[in-house]
């Protein structure tokens, strides 16, 4: 019986020895010299950690990374990834949070770690990949973990202006891994193209399907995604089969015309999700790529990625709107009405999603994680939880889930998830901001400033630059010498959104 | 037309130093995605079609690199 992601791990170690699992631009690593890093670092980390302990994580966009990731595992531990990318502030926030004792770095990022408010011990990764395996101390952390153990806490945005570490156990990761990987015919023939940076939910998909089925994984580097025709063939030269992009991955090719250049010759399987698939875009996808398997996901981190999903059999056309689709397997999808009753057929409501795969909260926020994983309303028989997703939903005609926007002001933008509240939160630090509100137009993906004040836009975004993740800063900025209210006094963003431009 | 560049990029991202910078596109300043909102910006205001083939890093590394590739497509 497994018991951990070890488990799959040292089945596929030994099954898939000398195959490549992940490849980056400049090195690769066979499935037994992945293990022997994650066992080295495991080791070493043994050592330094007590059975349990959250390990952070700041490495880069290498293969090298997912074998920290694991390396933490083997040492009995969870591990927390931070892009060393993003802003110190939200850097700091997330230390603050989690309060690990042990940070792993990769050389590259020694100096920004240096940086951070931190003061537990800070290690550099190539500095422990030599570490002596010590077999029986591995096997002894490995049987500290069982099934439901955090197995690792991603960060999502929080409306507070603070963000939110979601915790996932073993047992929530693999039921998904499973249910995707049918749904997609995952299997060791294919090479995964991997888009999301490595610290995001999105590539657990990249990082556990090689461990889980023996596929390889090719780190597709960034800055190819900004040119398309590169980002082409690196699929073609790398025979990459699946891909699993963000929404904003897959549109960026087709609205930069890569194909009529280039087309990826071995891609069987793309699965895209993160926001509402502009139907254009994929379009031309199909077009270019009729045999193609298309799959819309749907779902938040809180219930490990994703909870539906959509087989795109029909051609689609410009305004085609893609249903969320059906449960993935041991998914349970209810949606309820604000009285908590279950909605009749057809009618709109929250959708709310139970089962294994429920995540174990918010790391260190017991209030946020009882207000947001509640016991099943329906079930007043025995303890089941249902995450509550502030997704609107209805079940169509077909029995396919449909989607409806969100309950409240969280967007999502460029495949990541934002909370409206935490960018304003972040303007009134601006010296200058007086009052704020941010908004998105969705139909240009434009996300909006409207404030009033003496501060310049490049004050501002100078700011934001600095203390946000770059995909959280408004690209528009409007100073207003006032802004339009209701007659309750709120701000009225029925008015503000007929100033999009 | 370098000013109107200079200022289509300082509104893009006012925090990148555009007339000093020589690796906009190598060392990862400029994204994915302020390159789908550059070219965009671009074709419009110089009533340009920037091309697939165009968008290498070798065309937009610099300001200067984007006024050549500019300048280039509208000769066509």
């Amino acid at each position: 019986m497994e018991t951990s992601v070890l488990c799959r791990l040292n089945a596929a170690a030994e099954k898939y020895h000398d195959k490549i699992m992940f490849k980056d631009h400049e090195n690769a690593l066979t499935f037994g010299q992945f293990n022997e890093l994650t066992k080295a670092i495991g080791t070493f980390l043994a050592g330094k950690t007590n059975a349990g302990d959250p390990v952070v994580v700041m490495s880069g966009r290498h293969i090298k990374t997912p074998a920290c990731f694991l390396g933490a595992v083997r040492a009995g531990c969870f591990y927390a990834p931070m892009d060393g990318d993003m802003p110190v502030t939200r850097l700091n926030q997330i230390i603050g949070v989690i309060k690990a004792k042990i940070m792993v770095v990769d050389k590259a990022h020694l100096e920004i770690a240096q940086s951070l408010n931190y003061d537990g011990e800070i290690f550099v990764m190539e500095d422990i990949l030599d570490t002596p395996v010590d077999e029986a101390v591995l096997a002894e952390r490995e049987k500290t973990l069982v099934i439901t153990s955090p197995l690792y806490v991603i960060f999502t945005s929080g409306s507070t202006g603070v963000p939110k570490g979601v915790i996932t156990s073993h047992l929530s990761l693999m039921t998904y891994i499973d249910s995707v990987s049918k749904v997609l015919d995952i299997n060791d023939a294919d090479v995964m193209g991997n888009q999301s940076p490595l610290d995001y939910i999105a590539a657990v998909r990249d990082i556990y399907f090689p461990i889980s089925k023996g596929a390889s994984t090719y780190i597709i580097p960034k800055n190819e995604f900004a040119v398309p025709t590169a980002l082409f063939e690196t699929l073609n030269r790398e025979k990459i089969t699946a891909l699993c992009w963000s929404v904003a991955g897959v549109t960026l090719p087709a609205k930069l015309g890569a194909f009529d250049v280039i087309k990826p010759e071995y891609l069987k399987k793309l699965c895209f999700s993160g926001s509402v698939m502009p139907c254009k875009y994929l379009k031309i996808w199909q077009e270019n790529l009729p045999d193609v398997l298309y799959v819309n996901q749907y779902g938040p981190t809180e219930a490990t990625a994703s909870c539906t999903y959509y087989v795109v059999t029909d051609k689609v056309e410009d305004d085609t709107v893609l249903p969320i689709g059906k449960p993935y397997d041991n998914y349970k999808i209810t949606i309820l009405s604000e009285e908590n009753e279950e909605v009749p057929y057809g009618e709109q409501g929250e959708i709310c999603v139970s089962g294994p795969i429920l995540a174990l909260g918010y790391y260190g926020n017991a209030e946020y994680t009882e207000k947001s994983f509640l016991q099943n309303p329906l079930n007043p028989n025995y303890r089941e939880l249902i995450y509550k997703t502030g997704d609107l939903g209805s079940w169509g005609e077909d029995g396919n889930l449909l989607f409806h926007g969100r309950k409240d002001r969280q967007i999502k933008h460029l495949g990541h998830r934002i909370e409206l509240g935490e960018i304003e939160e972040a303007a009134h630090k601006v010296e200058g901001v007086k009052d704020c509100c941010s908004l998105y137009n969705k139909p240009k993906e434009h996300l909006y400033l409207f404030y009033t004040g003496d501060a310049t836009s490049k004050d501002i975004v100078l700011y934001f630059r600095k203390n946000l993740p770059a995909f959280m800063v408004p690209r528009k900025l409007v100073n207003l010498d006032k802004l339009p209210t209701l007659p309750n006094g709120k701000i009225d963003m029925q008015t503000l959104k007929t100033y999009f431009k | 037309m370098m000013d109107e560049l200079m200022e289509i990029l300082e509104e893009l991202r006012p925090d990148v130093d555009f007339a000093s910078e020589t690796a906009l596109i190598t060392d990862g300043i400029l994204d994915s995605f302020d390159i789908v909102a550059l070219v965009g910006e671009l074709n419009d205001a110089f009533d340009i079609e920037i091309k697939p083939n165009n968008l290498v890093p070798d065309n937009f590394n610099s300001a200067k690199a984007m006024l050549a590739l500019i300048e280039q497509l509208q000769d066509e």
